[in-house]
């Protein structure tokens, strides 16, 4: 404990700047991750405990795009749209067969799907470590403000990650499209009454919501080593994102993942033993305090 | 609930006799006996998940030296057979799976390759069974160190902690000394290995060069995906130099994510674990100048008998040898060696008599690697330490500590530690 | 009536325990012993989970830190060389007991998904417990240098024979003791709060309380599981407790099916049978493995022992329908 430390560090510009930066930095993955988690639990009532398989597919499919072609761009593009893509093949043949059901099947087939494409990864690209490196346009010293130091591709990457979740935002919140799948939410018969295509739906926000997984995974992949197995680590701080935030809700998931972020960039200087203690502590008292989650509703089903 | 209770009750029955029928088939035999000539390696090493290459890098090796002796035409007209099973890395399953290597596959040899906790699981399961056993992964000092683990079978083909330490500790210092590196910070992951190789190093180190001061430790978790908060830690403190016992792809995120920072323009940077050619060539920008112990290159030892092991080796795999390939190779060797000397008699002990002692020339060549007959480790294996360059052969200017200075120091070390 | 059934239970437990002693000196491969030891102390976890699953209709992910924490209790009160085998099981037992009393009272109060992730959380938090606290637990290496078994009563469970049939007459003991609770009353209430807890609530169960009592027995018979396993392989690792573990525990369940008491039993004999030939034949168990996992889940939707289950009942009824519609229409036409 040393908060001496952290008092220091929040009174120097410099010192303040770089740790903000980098919850900032933690904090964006974390929140495309989970915001894609908490979309398809808050439509679909599914947990997908194979959300780590999407971030690991997105950056798979990033990294040998970039190989291909040398260009980032594509790269993110072909990350994002094949971790999508994936998504919708594997709702409409696998996961929408179990809708409605026991949640341990729920579990079990994200469980098989996890092993599957931990195998499969490990026979298409093998089990040596990969790293798509610095895309040339990003290649400059860390940019200055304030005397602090923030990285250009993590600007772009925190620029990147809150556009994409206020566009979100946006879709669900203003559009008719967004109503619609606000409605599903709640009442899936009704909106089937209503002449509305929902099998359609469904088979779209989990796309979506893999596509954010994949977005997460191909911005991740010039920077985080790509192996078998990946998806594992981020799943699991994404599940205390989504607990936090509460389930459902895109903003709450931003909430979440900044105070993990900021909890990890501060922690590291002021109490670094208990980093993971306060991370979970903060899980468990709001599972016990509110369940549903800061911002989370009750699940109506 | 009664009417029930009769029917499942004969459902027992039933399904109790399917699982016996299945259970029998474990117990038969796996191979029929024409085949029982042939001489079985077993191999349980971890080969799914994150360090997968660890095992697969692992099995290559170990199937090129025993394929070597194949076609050479065997030993006494005996062939080799690898059989190799996936632990998972979980220890339980490791001992699960070298049990059955033995007992159901009739496995004359272990060669385990199995990293830490893994280890010591395989290290109970070949005691228990009195078979003999060559650990090529496993770098902690305690499995061959402490004598309350000593098996009279089982031994060590791979670099030890504390080897590493004092050279690493020796090298480090020089350089310190040179450059008035006093400031240092460390690095390494959060637990039992990462922090005993920084306690050790930095003993080692500070005994060398006494105004070595460390200034600050960070302990990211292992498998951690981001190191951000740890580096920009380190542009805080500005330590003038780090050591970190990151390895794998850790290290690789670690180096790359430094970079963004531009961390090691002003820091000199000191690691266990950067000298592994998969690792070195995962790594986009490689920084010049890092300094790394060996792990492996295929110019250095600069002798005929390495080129030959690396040329072989990346026939037959995807990647230059690691530094578990060549542990694992020279723990064939020394296998081989020992079944030539007793006319391919598989008996452990009397294999493990020829062991004791015993140098193998190959992979390395030059005075050989001997298995020192007191701990059953092995010694005078390169402990150099070198720079890195942005290019192959990725480490140059390999700098090496004397053995005699490190067995001296390990000899104290285990006094210490009540070893010996 | 209550007298009857248990002595039905205590002849198939004797038979059982027989049948699991005799088989290994039958077909004498060490390996079988090594592997029926397995089933046995992963059986021993998945059917105190179905306790929970199946019984209570809780689902909890964290089930593994109870198996753990009877491994390591036991390995290091057997490693402190002050306490005998039996002693030190009790104690475990206890300790155990207690831990689940305190996650428990946190726990249970939730519900859904969200005991689920409570219980989530804290088996993540005990695993990153065992890890960071190194001079105890040995962190990641876990506990090394074996687990002594000093000798009690005359036995002697060095030899692999006579650890054998230990394991086995705990294991059944265990088993027994789960029966009996299925069975009674309070597994009745279980159900009922299961099934109905408004109605639980109405009739005045207690409805936190039983809830706790069964997470309580559960982590008790959990961390038997856990003191089997660390016997056999003489060492506790923290992987015992991640969630891979509880997972699968739970895949047991569902392959078995969690209806039928012995069901997760035969979840526990069929995932290590499969483990055990597939990993024999290929590295790539886990795509083997998920594609099973898919076509039992997509094909039968449900626990292969309870398909099997509903299987025979709806024979049953389909041939009973005709016979039935036959002798009415009979009757008719008389």
């Amino acid at each position: 404990m040393n908060l001496e430390a952290l008092a220091s560090c929040l009174s120097s510009s410099a010192c303040a700047v770089t740790q903000i930066s980098t919850a900032l930095i933690i904090g964006m993955l974390l929140f495309m991750v989970a915001s894609g988690l908490s979309l398809i639990f808050g439509v679909l009532g599914i947990i997908n405990f194979a959300h780590g398989a999407f971030y690991m597919a997105g950056a798979y499919i990033a990294f040998f795009t970039y190989q291909a072609t040398s260009s980032f761009l594509l790269a993110f593009l072909a990350g994002a749209l094949g971790a999508g893509l994936i998504g919708v093949i594997f709702e409409r043949f696998i996961i929408s067969k179990v809708y409605g059901k026991d949640i341990l099947m729920q579990l079990l087939v994200c469980y098989a799907i996890i092993l599957i494409f931990d195998d499969l990864v490990k026979i298409i690209a093998g089990p040596e470590y990969k790293m798509m490196g610095m895309p040339d346009v990003f290649a400059l010293p860390p940019l200055e403000f304030a005397g602090g130091f923030v990285p250009a591709y993590y600007v772009f990457m925190i620029v990147a990650s809150l556009s994409i979740g206020a566009l979100l935002w946006l879709a669900i919140e203003k559009t008719r499209i967004g109503k619609i799948i606000r409605a599903l939410a709640i009442n899936p018969q009704m909106v089937g009454a209503l002449g509305i295509n929902t099998t359609l739906l469904y088979a779209a926000v989990f796309g979506v919501g893999s596509m954010l997984a994949g977005i997460a995974g191909s911005l991740a992949a010039p920077t985080r080593t790509l192996t078998p197995g990946m998806g594992l680590s981020i799943l699991i701080e994404s599940f205390i994102v989504t607990v936090i935030g509460g389930m459902g809700s895109i903003v709450g998931a931003l909430i979440a993942a900044l105070l993990i972020g900021f909890t990890r960039a501060f922690g590291a200087i002021g109490f670094p033993l208990f980093v993971d203690g306060i991370m979970f502590g903060m899980m468990a008292v709001v599972l016990i305090i509110k369940p549903s989650g800061l911002l989370g509703r009750e699940i109506a089903r | 609930m009664t009417k029930t209770t009769k029917g499942i009750s004969r459902r027992r029955v039933l399904k109790g006799a399917g699982a016996m029928a299945g259970l029998a088939a474990i117990g038969a035999p796996h191979i029929a006996g024409a085949q029982a000539k042939v001489i079985k390696i077993g191999l349980p090493t971890i080969l799914s998940g994150r360090v997968a290459i660890l095992g697969t890098s692992s099995r290559f090796a170990v199937q090129l030296a025993f394929n070597q002796i194949n076609e050479a035409g065997g030993i006494n007209g005996r062939k080799f057979e690898v059989v190799d099973r996936d632990s998972k890395g979980r220890p339980d399953e490791a001992a699960k799976v070298t049990r059955d290597l033995i007992n159901n596959d009739g496995c004359d040899i272990i060669i385990d390759g199995e990293a830490s906790s893994g280890s010591f699981a395989v290290h109970e399961v070949v005691r228990d069974l009195g078979i003999l056993c060559l650990h090529t992964c496993s770098e902690t000092s305690s499995l061959t160190a402490d004598p309350k683990l000593f098996s009279k079978n089982v031994f060590r083909c791979a670099r030890q902690g504390i080897h590493d330490a004092v050279a690493g500790g020796s090298y480090a210092a020089k350089i310190a000394k040179e450059k008035g590196l006093k400031k240092w910070a460390t690095c390494s992951p959060d637990y039992a290995y990462g922090r005993d190789n920084t306690a050790e190093f930095l003993q080692y180190a500070k005994m060398f060069e006494p105004s070595i001061e460390v200034v600050d430790q960070l302990w990211p978790k292992l498998f951690a995906p981001d190191y951000t908060e740890s580096i920009t830690k380190l542009m805080q403190v500005k330590p003038q130099a780090v050591y970190s016992a990151l390895w794998g792809g850790d290290l690789v995120a670690f180096i790359e994510q430094s970079n963004l920072y531009r961390l090691f323009q002003n820091t000199a940077y000191f690691s266990g674990g950067l000298g592994d050619p998969p690792i070195l060539t995962a790594i986009k920008n490689l920084p010049q100048g890092l300094n790394t112990a060996y792990r492996y290159n295929n110019g250095f030892p600069g002798s005929p008998e390495n080129t030959a092991f690396c040329d072989a080796y990346v026939k037959v795999a995807p990647h230059e040898p690691t530094n578990w390939a060549w542990q694992n190779y020279a723990a064939s060797q020394f296998i081989i060696e020992a079944l030539r000397r007793t006319n391919g008699n598989t008996d452990s002990s009397a294999l493990a008599k020829e062991i004791s002692g015993m140098t193998v020339k190959k992979p390395f060549g030059g005075a050989g690697i001997t298995m020192r007959d007191s701990d059953h480790t092995i010694i005078n294996y390169p402990v150099a330490w070198g720079k890195t360059v942005s290019k192959s052969p990725w480490v140059l200017d390999y700098v090496d500590t004397e053995w005699s200075k490190i067995i001296e120091l390990e000899k104290e070390w285990k006094k210490e530690k009540g070893y010996a | 009536m209550m007298k009857a059934g248990f002595l039905r239970d205590l002849f198939f437990a004797a038979v059982v325990l027989i049948v699991l002693i005799v088989v290994p000196f039958i077909f004498t491969k060490p390996s079988l012993r090594d592997f029926l030891i397995y089933v046995m102390a992963y059986g021993l976890l998945a059917m105190s989970l179905n306790l929970l699953v199946g019984l209570t209709g809780l689902v909890s992910f964290g089930h593994a830190a109870f198996f753990v924490s009877g491994a390591y209790m036991f390995g290091l009160l057997m490693q402190s060389g002050r306490v005998s085998i039996p002693v030190a099981i009790l104690i475990t037992v206890c300790g155990t007991a207690v831990l689940a009393m305190v996650i428990g009272a946190i726990c249970v109060r939730l519900k859904e998904i969200y005991f689920s992730f409570i219980t989530l959380a804290f088996q993540m938090f005990i695993h990153s417990i065992i890890l960071t606290w190194v001079s105890l637990t040995g962190g990641d290496q876990g506990l090394r240098g074996g687990i002594p078994r000093p000798p009690f009563f005359g036995i002697d469970l060095s030899s692999g024979a006579s650890l054998y049939i230990f394991s086995a007459c705990i294991f059944v003991a265990c088993i027994l003791i789960m029966r009996q609770v299925w069975q009674s009353p309070f597994g009745y209430t279980l159900r009922l709060i299961r099934d109905n807890p408004n109605r639980a609530n109405y009739l005045g169960v207690d409805i936190v309380r039983m809830k706790l009592g069964v997470f309580i027995l559960a982590g008790a018979m959990a961390s038997v599981a856990g003191v089997l396993l660390s016997l056999f392989v003489s060492g506790a690792y923290p992987e015992f407790g991640f969630w891979t573990t509880s997972g699968e525990a739970i895949f047991m369940i569902m392959l078995g099916g969690s209806q039928l008491f012995v069901g997760p039993i035969i979840g526990a004999i069929l995932l290590r049978l499969l483990e055990h030939f597939v990993s024999i034949y290929t590295e790539y168990h886990g795509l083997v493995l998920g594609v099973v996992i898919l076509a039992i889940v997509l094909g039968l939707r449900q626990g292969i022992a309870d398909y099997v289950v509903d299987f025979l009942q709806r024979r049953r009824e389909a041939k009973a329908a005709p016979a039935k519609e036959a002798a009415f229409v009979k009757k008719r036409i008389a």
